[in-house]
């Protein structure tokens, strides 16, 4: 036996299902209803800056509304807090004395100052570094 | 996603980006500008993840000393790139806090107000808001501090904190749900 046999509408017997609406009930009775949006939802929405201030709502959202109008006035005042002056002042006072340049580039990206005593001993280790190799390759 | 960075933005960029050429000429006080142009948003966030301005301060001094010895390595918004600095040392502080069993003063609470009249407005709601907050798990905190002290949007929000907009709602959600929790009572 097939097993679609079972729904057919045309069988009410066993395999009718429970609660399948009837063919002629009307298509809003058949849908499933969205959920509707709760008063704590348009309270976030309000206090996300998404919705107006909600109006006409009783019990738990009509206490946050007003428990967040209250709060409001805080975080408000908390909004208009400044660095106290004498701030800037020391921060200035305590960066580091070295040009922030060096200070953050790493040492193969420094700038190299060749001074002639510098030139003069980098140009005689690279002659005598020559030597040994050119002495090196001779003995071998 | 591609986003558009708004005009004024990228003039904001440019700016900082000639500024930080000065400093790295050796133009040493010309980071000052960049201090005074961005340290009261960034000593906000302090002030609210650590609850405390003198080690609002303290953070806020020493986040300002490391960008100053790693300006060279500022790719994009200096702004954003500092906010990463001072957000990461809240963080670490917080987590050595956590590891020493440090407790606030009850004089240690945040003050630093524009107007001075209110700074001696120790109101109750402030100081209950504060030990409130310092409840919150630290990414909760953050997020909330960030949208409603500081006024950011989530959009930017996601960008400083490099994750999505609606983890970020829902990290708010939360933190609001947890502050209603804890104050409802009180101040409802």
């Amino acid at each position: 036996m097939m097993l679609d046999e079972l729904y057919e509408p045309d069988r009410r017997g066993d395999g009718t299902r429970e609660g399948k609406p009837e063919p002629s009930a009307p298509l809003s009775d058949r849908e499933v209803p969205l959920a509707p949006v709760s008063a704590i939802d348009s309270v976030h929405r309000w206090l996300d800056g998404e919705a107006p201030e909600p109006t006409g709502v009783r019990g738990d959202a009509a206490r946050s509304v007003e428990f967040w109008r209250r709060l409001e006035e805080e975080t408000e005042r908390r909004r208009r807090v400044v660095t106290p002056p004498y701030v800037a002042a020391r921060i200035m006072a305590s960066l580091p004395d070295t040009g922030s340049s060096t200070l953050m580039a790493p040492w193969w990206k420094k700038d190299v100052h060749l001074t002639p005593a510098l030139a003069v001993v980098l140009a005689v280790a690279a002659f005598s570094l020559g030597l040994l190799v050119m002495r090196l390759i001779a003995a071998g | 996603m591609k986003q558009t960075v708004p005009a004024d933005q990228i003039d904001q960029v440019d700016a900082d980006q000639a500024i930080i050429a000065r400093v790295l000429d050796g133009d040493r006080n010309a980071f000052s500008i960049l201090i005074h142009r961005y340290s009261d948003p960034l000593f906000r966030h302090a002030l609210g993840m650590t609850g405390s301005p003198d080690v609002a301060e303290d953070i806020l001094q020493m986040s300002f000393i490391k960008a100053y010895s790693h300006l060279a390595e500022v790719r994009g918004r200096f702004d954003a790139w500092v906010f990463r600095i001072v957000a990461n040392g809240c963080k670490d502080w917080l987590k050595n806090i956590r590891r020493t069993h440090l407790s606030y003063d009850e004089d240690d609470q945040p003050s630093g107000f524009a107007n001075p009249e209110e700074d001696l407005d120790l109101s109750e709601l402030r100081s209950d808001l504060d030990s409130a907050l310092l409840t919150l798990p630290v990414s909760l905190r953050e997020a909330f501090i960030m949208k409603h002290v500081e006024g950011r949007s989530y959009e930017e929000m996601a960008e400083l904190l490099s994750t999505t907009v609606g983890a970020l709602k829902m990290r708010v959600h939360r933190a609001r749900e947890a502050l209603q929790a804890l104050l409802e009572e009180k101040y409802a």
